[in-house]
């Protein structure tokens, strides 16, 4: 199959949001009202909102403003945390390339929410008094709309054609390319695709160094997430294992060895 | 029958089994999460949703034997605290026996206090990773709090998980051991009476803690 | 500049980003850094209200540095004309100023003409009375210094700006300016869009691909709804509205008025009889005048938006239509608009959602309903996707739309409203034998006999039919003013040139040259995508640009050729008479650098209504030939109450006053509160904090919102004292899934000397911590 990336030129973005409402039309999302946050519309992406367009203002050396705009949503990490900490394999891998979550498989334990690099996965909460009904969401790159043979929504909606999904070998060269138009203009413009977490399927010209628009700069899949999911579960289950055949064989052991009278008491 | 000795008073019973009934509540609300083997408790809870209510709330009910031991009976919990964090030559001397005796072959082992070397063991592990599945179950529940309110480090939150899923795996394992030597082992099966009943048999005593029969039990019992 | 397409007209900013891509230059000239301004290559602020001196100082510095397309400006514009001696200019007055009716007598400022009555020109353009030398003279005042001065501009990004742009006069280049509401509303809005046109002359950028003055419609329509006679002086193609007045008493009196000597408009006879036929059929006979006398008159006063809501405040109107329009929110000095609502005696809304005009009767209005008598009808109108017909955008493009799904409930198209209303009224008016009633009994409306009209009737009627063959007329060259052929609207002639062929229909997206898709719709006038193409090639006929040639004079085919259709006859030939002049709608059928408005034929700056400054240019503070709306209704504020400039605009996510986005889930999350912009430096002063509340005065009302700090307002420097710039939305009200402040409470009755539009863009006010 040919391998597709979602490119997302942020120097191309005027911050229409279009993507936004796109995103929320096609995948039924209702609505959040959130308090006021200034132009921008949500503190962060949501169970409910997929993706949020970033503004930022940048105070350039020469005096000059930059006022930047990102489209922020799941990257898809190759490598993604998410789906190692899950706990009910709810979370996989598709054959786009892309991370989804299994709703039904999901019972909310909110592993994926804490160890996101990139904090783009969140709980959908229903409160029932204290008991709290929760699933994970995010963006499916519109796995549905892919299926079809269509662009994900928010590629489709963009209009000044920084979402674009294609080809990837196509799409990386691009992005290099673009990379050289925009160095004069920006100069820490760089292209973010991180190694930490084996690469992404969502990959970004950005305009500015990563931090500057919230993203780590070197993002990876925490150790902990390594040290409790390769090796202290394993050896957890392992452990489990011994000692419950070492309990087995205690009680055959015993069977045919202790007349079982009650012990020392009668030596 | 020989004479029954005193072993554990009453609220060290109680907060022993309540101890050890939420811990099973909480193994078995947390097995699903570690294994998915173990789905099928979900659906005995009724869903994911109660079974993380059991777990969580039940994680602060864990809590409370030690804080009612404390307040009732501080005498027996330092008692036992002394004795688990006191090591010497009789107790290293046990584990060589132990082995061969917990598959059912006879051994000598020397005589032990009042808890044998193996229920110090199995205290210790258990007051540790107990410790830890505290600590690190709190941090994952209100990690919103700690990092927003309280400024800590998202890595630190990170580090919970492991942590939980470590002392999981081990106070289990220990688990496991305890109960069938308190259940399944037909020598040590008679130490149940002294945490059901508080009193245990003299023989039995004598047999399993000659240390502590000798010193303190053996004179009352003469009086 | 005046426009924010990034925010207000994304779509066409999609084409600024590829030409960008293509090694364009996007130049914002924007009183607040924008998300337009967020990928221009050159930013430079404006304090509001000083365009003219911008727009000035950018002629002068044409002129001055020789950055003009000289062989165009002499070829097609009126540079060469000789203008009377009566004309002359003098601290901020032309000639013939009224000063008690502010009014200027336009008659001193002709051109000279000969015995024969042509108007004397020197192509050599030295002649002091000539157009050119006048306008340089008159500009020569806007020095770069003078001009920073006032509008507050950094002086390296003024000269970046006008080194940028001015170096399209390169005939191998060519530079488009799109303004939108930022230019017009305000008291020189017609002079600010004027100057546009002066520059563009200058540089040569009219009439060829890539030039021009783009007007960025506020609304997917309105570029249709003037075409098709909405402004009150308008009748329909530009033709004007027939005055009360004894010099327009009859048809051939009227036409005499109106129909200029030169260029295509010589042919209005024919586009207005035409239009008389289709309004009354067979009562328009030559004995009637074609019914000229059918045709309601307006006496010479003003019937734009403020002169309405100024005598239905002042208690002299009865009723009135508010359709699909919400000037509670929209309107300036709003609270005043919906005060005068109330003095109504009744009303009817049309809309898509209660709004808060529909409803400014209510409690949550502030209204106390027992004291209003106005009797107020809602009619429910469904939404664009939910019925058909044309929609024509900025680019004349005539675009058929299918309706998509069925309207909710009892909501009805526009079309079947006006239809339903118009079978009953003429119904009603039958048997009358009053002569006030005759008009409408001599209207035509065969569009059907059921309350569903036959769209498709309409659109003949709007194309046109032979009267005697019946048959559609295929182009408006062939019209006639004998009652042989009608046109509903003559410019639109032509898109339904035979049965079973309306072109606005066709969809066919196949580049058929240069960009053009001429096969995609219908664009009026003949299907010409480029007005005045003929000034993309010199005189003889020769492409400027031959890289980007869009048409050209083929000699071996004597025959115009190329990508578009040619803007004139297809086959005169650059040396017959005519054949090398390029503007054919302006009377004079050259671009016109000295154009007579209400306020000048050239642009000069005055400050706003409300400003915080004295004019620097001259001792005319402001626009000496706009009305005044007096009265303790609409208070002028001063300086020193409200020492800070404001101007509304829009967001991308919300639309005008907001009842379509306000009331649309998705939309209103995205901007769900309302806000005011400020600078960092401002914000300082006042003790206001990102995100705070803020209260906001005028001299008009006091509105609450949410203070955004931001850097992409800075404080100007305006005649060596600062002056701060707030800047604030306008699109809530107290109807909707999200509510808000109205901006407009604040805003003031005053509008632009030719249209009346209003001065949203530059007015004073306060701000302080809530």
């Amino acid at each position: 199959m040919e391998k597709m990336i979602k490119f997302v030129d942020v120097t191309l973005c005027d911050g229409c949001r279009g993507c936004m409402v796109a995103c929320k039309n096609w995948n039924d999302l209702p609505i959040e009202i959130e308090e006021f946050h200034g132009v921008q519309s949500h503190a962060n992406v949501t169970a409910n909102t997929w993706n949020v367009i970033t503004y930022t203002e940048v105070e350039r050396k020469d005096g000059g403003l930059d006022w930047l705009f990102r489209h922020a949503s799941c990257l898809h990490c190759k490598e993604a945390s998410c789906e190692k900490v899950c706990s009910e394999d709810a979370i996989s891998h598709s054959k786009y390339d892309t991370v989804v979550v299994d709703e039904d498989k999901c019972v909310g334990c909110g592993y994926c929410v804490e160890y996101c690099p990139f904090d783009v996965i969140q709980l959908k909460t229903l409160k029932d008094g204290l008991v709290e009904k929760r699933k994970a969401y995010k963006c499916t790159m519109c796995i549905d709309r892919l299926d079809q043979g269509l662009q994900p929504a928010c590629a489709t909606a963009c209009h000044a054609g920084s979402i674009v999904y294609g080809n990837k070998e196509e799409l990386l060269a691009k992005a290099e390319t673009r990379l050289q138009d925009v160095k004069d203009r920006f100069p820490n413009a760089n292209i973010y695709n991180p190694k930490g977490v084996g690469g992404t399927n969502t990959v970004y010209l950005l305009a500015d160094k990563p931090s500057v628009y919230g993203l780590p700069e070197s993002p990876k899949v925490p150790t902990s997430a390594v040290v409790w999911k390769d090796y202290a579960q394993p050896l957890g289950k392992a452990l489990l294992g011994v000692t419950t055949m070492a309990v087995v064989g205690a009680a055959i052991s015993n069977a045919i060895n202790n007349k079982g009278d009650g012990g020392h008491g009668h030596e | 029958m020989s004479k029954q000795v005193k072993r554990f008073s009453k609220p060290v019973i109680l907060a022993h089994w309540l101890n050890a009934f939420t811990f099973m509540l909480l193994y078995f609300t947390g097995l699903p999460l570690y294994s998915e083997w173990f789905d099928w408790v979900y659906v005995l809870f009724g869903g994911p949703e109660n079974a993380r209510f059991v777990h969580h709330y039940g994680g602060l009910v864990f809590i409370l034997p030690t804080v009612f031991i404390l307040l009732v009976d501080a005498k027996s919990f330092t008692h036992w605290m002394k004795q688990i964090f006191s090591w010497k030559a009789h107790d290293f001397a046990f584990f060589k026996g132990f082995a061969k005796e917990f598959f059912g072959l006879h051994a000598d082992i020397p005589k032990q206090d009042f808890y044998n070397a193996g229920e110090k063991i199995n205290s210790l592990l258990q007051v540790f990773t107990a410790f830890l599945l505290i600590v690190s179950g709190l941090l994952m529940w209100f990690a919103d709090f700690f990092t927003t309110t309280l400024g800590f480090s998202q890595s630190i939150i990170l580090l919970a998980y492991p942590m939980h899923s470590i002392a999981f795996g081990l106070s289990v394992a220990v688990v496991v051991g305890h109960v069938y030597l308190s259940i399944g082992h037909p020598n040590s099966r008679p130490s149940m009476q002294g945490i059901l009943k508080g009193y245990i048999s003299e023989d039995y005593a004598k047999a399993h803690h000659g240390k502590w029969y000798d010193e303190e039990v053996k004179d009352n019992l003469k009086m | 500049m005046g426009g924010n397409p990034a925010e207000n007209h994304p779509i066409s900013f999609k084409y600024l980003l590829k030409a960008k891509q293509n090694g364009g230059k996007i130049v914002s000239v924007d009183p607040r850094f924008t998300r337009s301004s967020s990928q221009a290559d050159v930013y430079a602020p404006l304090r509001s209200g000083t365009d003219i001196a911008f727009l000035g100082g950018m002629i002068n510095y044409a002129i001055q540095n020789d950055m003009i397309h000289k062989d165009y400006v002499v070829s097609y514009t009126n540079a060469s004309f000789i203008v009377e001696d009566t004309f002359s200019y003098e601290d901020g007055l032309f000639s013939g100023y009224d000063a008690e009716k502010r009014k200027y007598d336009q008659k001193q400022w002709k051109y000279k003409t000969d015995a024969e009555g042509k108007t004397v020109v020197d192509k050599t353009l030295q002649n002091p009375r000539c157009v050119y030398q006048l306008m340089k003279k008159h500009f020569e005042r806007y020095t770069v210094e003078k001009v920073c001065e006032v509008t507050g501009t950094p002086q390296d990004k003024y000269i970046e700006v006008a080194k940028t742009f001015c170096a399209t006069a390169d005939p191998k280049k060519a530079g488009t300016i799109m303004y939108a509401m930022g230019t017009t509303q305000h008291t020189v809005g017609t002079q600010n869009v004027r100057s546009f046109a002066i520059l563009q002359l200058l540089l040569g950028n009219i009439g060829v691909p890539g030039g021009g003055v783009q007007a960025l419609r506020g609304e997917s329509n309105v570029q249709g709804s003037t075409d098709f006679g909405l402004l009150f002086g308008n009748l329909t193609g530009y033709i004007e509205v027939p005055q009360a007045v004894a010099e327009q008493a009859s048809l051939e009196k009227f036409l005499g008025v109106v129909t200029p000597k030169l260029g295509y408009w010589v042919n209005k006879p024919k586009f207005l009889v035409s239009f008389l036929k289709a309004m009354y059929g067979k009562s328009a006979t030559k004995d009637n005048e074609f019914g000229f006398q059918f045709l309601p008159k307006i006496d010479p006063k003003d019937y734009s938006h403020i002169a309405l809501f100024e005598n239905m405040y002042a208690g002299n109107l009865d009723g009135a239509f508010l359709w699909g329009t919400n000037p509670v929110v929209g309107g300036p000095n709003a609270l005043v608009e919906k005060q005068a609502l109330g003095k109504l005696k009744w009303m009817v809304a049309v809309d898509l959602w209660e709004t808060e005009s529909s409803s400014f009767w209510q409690k949550e209005a502030g209204s106390n309903p027992e004291d209003i008598q106005t009797e107020v009808f809602f009619l429910p109108a469904c939404s664009s996707y939910e019925k058909e017909g044309t929609v024509s955008n900025s680019g004349r493009w005539m675009q058929y739309r299918w309706q998509a799904i069925k309207p909710k409930g009892d909501s009805k198209a526009d079309l079947e409203i006006v239809h339903m209303l118009a079978r009953r009224l003429k119904e009603a008016y039958k048997g009358s034998t009053k002569p006030e009633d005759k008009p409408f009994q001599a209207m035509t409306w065969e569009f059907g006999e059921h309350d569903h009209p036959d769209i498709d009737l309409v659109a003949k009627e709007i194309n046109g039919y032979d009267t005697v063959t019946g048959k559609l007329v295929a182009k408006f060259p062939d019209l006639k003013d004998d009652g042989t052929t009608s046109s509903g609207n003559w410019i639109y002639c032509g898109f339904y040139p035979e049965e079973g062929k309306n072109l606005s229909q066709r969809r066919d997206n196949k580049d058929t040259g240069m960009s053009n898709f001429l096969n995609w719709s219908f664009s009026w006038p003949v299907n010409r995508r480029i007005l005045y193409n003929r000034a993309s090639c010199d005189p003889s006929g020769k492409p400027y640009n031959e890289k980007n040639a869009i048409i050209w004079w083929d000699e071996s085919a004597k025959a115009w050729g190329g990508y578009d259709v040619p803007d004139f006859n297809k086959l005169l030939a650059p040396s017959d008479e005519g054949g090398a002049t390029a503007f054919m709608m302006t009377g004079t059928t050259k671009g016109n650098l000295f154009a007579p408005r209400n306020e000048g034929p050239f642009p000069e700056h005055y400050e706003p209504f409300e400003s915080p400054v004295q004019n620097a240019f001259s001792s005319q503070q402001i626009n000496p030939a706009i009305k005044i709306w007096d009265g303790d209704h609409n208070p002028r504020g001063n300086s020193e109450k409200f020492p800070i400039v404001a101007t509304t605009y829009r967001m991308s996510e919300h639309w005008q006053s907001g009842a379509m986005t306000r009331n649309t889930p998705w939309l209103a999350e995205l901007v769900p509160h309302m806000l005011i912009e400020i600078s960092e430096e401002l914000a300082k002063d006042k003790g206001i904090k990102d995100k705070d509340k803020v209260k906001i005065s005028s001299a008009r009302g006091e509105i609450e919102a949410y203070a955004v700090v931001t850097k992409r307002f800075k404080p100007y420097t305006i005649l060596g004292k600062t002056v701060h710039q707030i800047g604030m939305i306008w699109h809530f009200g107290y109807k909707g899934i999200v509510t808000g402040a109205s901006a407009n409470n604040l805003t003031p009755h005053i509008g632009d000397a030719n249209t009346n539009i209003p001065e949203y863009k530059a007015f004073l006010c306060d701000v302080r911590r809530a």
